[in-house]
């Protein structure tokens, strides 16, 4: 794993994030801040402690060539329903040197476990990774 | 009538990139007071008349919505086009479903709720009503693309 957790305080909100498997998948309803968080770690990625952060959405250049080059890097992918297709797929499930943390509903083709379907949750502003159900 | 699409076309009567297709077209035209409530209850955010939007998250402008409100948005908005909505949420999905004379896509079922009364059209083709039609369909769909190695 590159990050066990993270953790940054984005006020009002604190945000706990932890990942108890390689591939992790963010689902649940609209609106509960995927995108949001995925702002927020275009700016906690300048950080030296957050620096094997790297980030793909729908605006991102040569999409499938960057993430082919990545290694021992925390991925996040937004928009990941869109983005994804069989052969990043494939890079994900073998390319074990990197962490995935992806906005994605379809786990079709992923080699993912119990522990890899989470939701975003908002309890009094801490914002952290509850299973999915 | 709501027609789904299950095969994935590039077509300029359809739209698969939401977020891009909002930010760049639906997000300038007039919002009614029904669109307005849709994003008061898909996104808890607020639209004032000059396009920004609050949310708890803070203070933006209507291209900070959720990609599904957005989804719903084009949907409702260009009814004409076959709109994706592999990115919806369930909550959004729900909202989707009660809707009439709608295109959209998606590629795999959704366990979200279908109104018992709701005509559903597959591909232009098979015509069924409600949840139960709607699981029927994808069962028989999921044994063709065994069938076929799909």
């Amino acid at each position: 794993m590159i990050y066990e957790n993270i953790t940054f305080t984005a006020d009002p909100f604190s945000y706990d994030l932890v990942f108890d498997d390689r591939i992790t998948l963010v689902g649940g309803d609209s609106g509960t801040g995927k995108t949001v968080l995925y702002e927020m770690l275009e700016d906690l990625r300048l950080i030296d402690e957050y620096r094997s952060i790297r980030l793909f959405n729908y605006k991102s250049d040569n999409f499938l060539q960057s993430i082919k080059k990545c290694r021992d890097s925390f991925i996040v992918i937004d928009n990941a329903d869109i983005l994804i297709n069989e052969e990043v797929k494939r890079f994900i499930n073998f390319e074990f040197s990197n962490q995935y943390m992806l906005f994605l509903r379809n786990c079709d083709g992923l080699n993912v476990s119990d522990e890899s379907f989470k939701v975003l949750k908002s309890d009094n502003n801490r914002v952290t990774l509850e299973e999915e159900l | 009538m709501i027609d789904i699409y299950t095969e994935k076309k590039d077509s300029r009567d359809w739209i698969l990139q939401n977020d891009l297709y909002f930010n760049l077209y639906t997000s300038n035209e007039e919002m009614s007071q029904n669109e307005i409530d849709l994003i008061k209850q898909v996104d808890e955010a607020r639209l004032t008349p000059d396009k920004h939007i609050e949310t708890k998250y803070g203070l933006g402008t209507i291209r900070n919505l959720s990609s599904g409100c957005k989804t719903l948005l084009n949907i409702v908005k260009h009814p004409d086009k076959v709109v994706c909505v592999e990115e919806c949420g369930p909550n959004v999905l729900k909202i989707i479903f009660t809707m009439d004379n709608i295109k959209i896509y998606m590629s795999r079922p959704t366990l979200t709720d279908i109104p018992d009364g709701a005509k559903i059209r597959f591909n232009d083709s098979d015509i069924v009503t409600g949840s139960k039609g709607y699981h029927t369909w994808w069962g028989k769909e999921y044994e063709r693309r065994e069938a076929d190695d799909l």
